[in-house]
């Protein structure tokens, strides 16, 4: 039933993407909301967010692998597929998000490597196929010194990336929201957070086998571990620039505590993504119940977005020059975001396909076959 | 209103002011103003063409242009943004050098404050240093360019840059999506977007043919009108300012007009302390 009711939604989601797939990439970027002021948006908050949803997975998939923790056995082709499907919704969201996705070949032959973007294309794909030589060896049952190593540079690049995209954003000193020596940790905690919550998610919804008790604690355990983290981390984030209290450093944090963004950032970040899951992963009977797990997965997984999309837009949508934003008006020159539908429609494309591969996945893969 | 009636107020208006002001003028000598003395002082256009055709002469490397704004004499006729606008047929949402607006007071006393903004082509360009595939850079002459065909599109140097210099062609058109009424007959868009010229930015005609070619999805931005300079013609901002606030030359040619206005204690840069060394000087 609930396999069922991921398929559906699949089609349902892919349905309303690819009316974006088509709007991009026959008309470009004409019906995009991002702009010149403010240059990225929900496609790059995407591509944080699934990129983090698949180094997590890795993760979860090395315990099993590379740790050899005996609560994690079984979970490691799984693990894998939703780390190699994610990965992929994250570049075709970046992808999407480039003025010029053709010319990306461009990134591995003609780079600068003083670019924090050439690292995490780099990262991003050496991570990529390091998990896609894991999951064949895993597949084939080839669990040996081969599949070890793999998984031992794979554990690397994972940590790596997962950073990565808060050093891509942490370099730029045009921008004081960002420029904080704490936002790759940031990143690091909540690529973990992600990878624990969407592993209760796919064994709520996708495993054909009942969960195993002992693993199931532990990630929830892992769960409360890391959302208590990563609440630190933004708090410890914010409070660098809230405490200086120098208008022009405060003006992208005080649009989350109490401006634009409070309610996403209140509601949904903290309420829904943070405190919500932690009051029920402390409830005794809620932890055995598979269904309720999954739920708690999908409410830190829906925070986590969000919580990309508060590091990404306010960031961008504040003066970087007295009253530039009022000096010429035209088409992306305003410090006004909100994505417009075909922004929508391709996440939701995107969303469309990763329930559908995973679902797949479990249907035609030997993904929790058990090894030899 | 009738030709004759108009006639009769000319005539009477005419009279009526010559009745007011001769009485103030009586026993002054008026005399025509000396064409000699006017014809004398020398435009400063004419003599920065004069030192830009000399730059032209010596090595590109030898050359350091650089750019200078009077913020005393700008009044704020946005002249500059649209002559730039027209003269690399920027499309809409593509500004290279928009003029920012400040007031200050309260009324009765009240001022405006109008400060363009061209590229600063910083010496030390936190925009270049981002760029994933080099498809921006620092030319021989140290100007800040865009390679269009080797830009990803990516925005990255935009969200660097500090001063806010960059825009992004999301592929618009002004001609896009009309009917088109023109001279009271209905052209379409297709007719109209003849209307729609190629820019010759970098030497080089970027016809804006489709919604995915170049310079469509690029960044894009000022680059001194390097396709005049090379033709030794100023850039087009500097030309068009009718105060002759905007100056611009070789810094390295120490007699140079620039070179004289930066060695001037009233001259600052923007965002200074940052230590990215732009090459736009402003006088206050």
């Amino acid at each position: 039933m609930a396999k069922k009711l991921i398929y559906a939604l699949g089609v349902l989601t892919l349905l309303i993407g690819l009316w974006g797939f088509y709007d991009r990439l026959v008309f470009g970027e004409q019906h995009v909301n991002y702009g010149s002021a403010v240059v990225w948006g929900l496609w790059v908050a995407m591509y944080f967010f699934f990129g983090g949803v698949a180094v997590g997975s890795f993760l979860v998939a090395s315990l099993d692998y590379l740790f050899e923790i005996k609560a994690f056995e079984g979970y490691g082709k799984p693990a894998l597929w939703t780390s190699l499907v994610t990965l992929a919704a994250a570049m075709a969201s970046i992808g999407f998000d480039l003025g010029h996705m053709e010319r990306i070949w461009k990134a591995f032959v003609q780079f600068n490597p003083h670019s924090g973007i050439i690292e995490d294309v780099w990262g991003y794909t050496i991570f990529g196929v390091l998990a896609l030589i894991a999951l064949i060896l895993a597949l084939r049952g080839q669990k040996g010194t081969t599949l070890k190593i793999v998984m031992v540079l794979g554990f690397i690049a994972a940590l790596y990336v997962a950073g990565a995209p808060g050093k891509l954003l942490g370099n730029n000193a045009t921008r004081p929201y960002w420029h904080m020596a704490l936002l790759p940790l940031q990143f690091l905690f909540m690529a973990l957070t992600s990878g624990a919550a969407m592993m209760l998610l796919v064994q709520a919804f996708l495993s054909p086998k009942e969960p195993a008790p002992l693993a199931t604690l532990v990630l929830r355990v892992a769960l409360i571990v890391l959302l208590i983290l990563s609440a630190y981390s933004t708090w410890a984030f914010f409070s660098q620039s809230l405490y200086g209290n120098i208008p022009s450093l405060i003006a992208s944090v005080k649009q989350l505590t109490s401006g634009q963004y409070a309610g996403l950032f209140w509601g949904l970040e903290i309420g829904l993504g943070t405190l919500l899951p932690l009051v029920l992963l402390f409830v005794p009977d809620l932890t055995k119940n598979k269904l309720a797990g999954g739920l708690i997965g999908l409410c830190v997984l829906v925070g986590n977005a969000v919580a990309r999309y508060l590091i990404v837009v306010p960031g961008l949508n504040v003066s970087v020059l007295k009253n530039i934003e009022t000096a010429h008006i035209g088409r992306g020159l305003t410090l006004s975001y909100s994505p417009s539908t075909i922004e929508w429609a391709v996440v939701s494309g995107l969303v469309g396909i990763i329930l559908l591969a995973l679902a797949l996945g479990t249907d035609y893969l030997p993904l929790y076959k058990k090894e030899a | 209103m009738s030709q004759e009636t108009t006639g009769l107020l000319e005539k009477y208006a005419s009279e009526v002011f010559a009745g007011l002001v001769a009485p103030a003028l009586e026993g002054m000598e008026i005399s025509a103003a000396p064409a000699d003395d006017l014809l004398a002082k020398e435009d400063v256009l004419v003599r920065m063409e004069r030192e830009l055709k000399r730059a032209l002469e010596k090595p590109a490397s030898e050359r350091r242009w650089v750019m200078v704004i009077d913020l005393r004499k700008c009044i704020g006729c946005h002249a500059c943004t649209v002559a730039c606008v027209a003269e690399n047929k920027l499309p809409p949402g593509v500004v290279y050098r928009p003029v920012l607006e400040e007031e200050f007071g309260t009324y009765p006393n009240v001022t405006m404050k109008f400060l363009p903004r061209p590229c600063m082509h910083c010496e030390n360009s936190p925009c270049t240093e981002v760029c994933p595939v080099n498809a921006t850079y620092h030319n021989e002459e140290g100007i800040v360019v865009v390679d269009y065909e080797q830009c990803i599109g990516c925005r990255a140097c935009i969200a660097a840059c500090p001063y806010g210099a960059r825009t992004f062609d999301f592929g618009e058109t002004y001609t896009e999506q009309l009917p088109v009424i023109f001279d009271g007959v209905l052209i379409g868009s297709k007719t109209a977007a003849a209307y729609e010229h190629a820019s010759q930015e970098y030497g080089q005609a970027w016809k804006r043919e489709g919604r995915h070619e170049s310079p469509v999805g690029n960044v894009r931005k000022c680059h001194f009108c390097l396709h005049r300079i090379k033709d030794g013609i100023l850039p087009a901002c500097v030309t068009t300012c009718i105060g002759r606030a905007t100056f611009f030359g070789d810094a390295n040619d120490p007699d140079s007009l620039v070179s004289e206005l930066i060695s001037k204690p009233n001259v600052i840069r923007l965002k200074e302390e940052l230590g990215t060394e732009p090459r736009v000087y402003y006088i206050v």
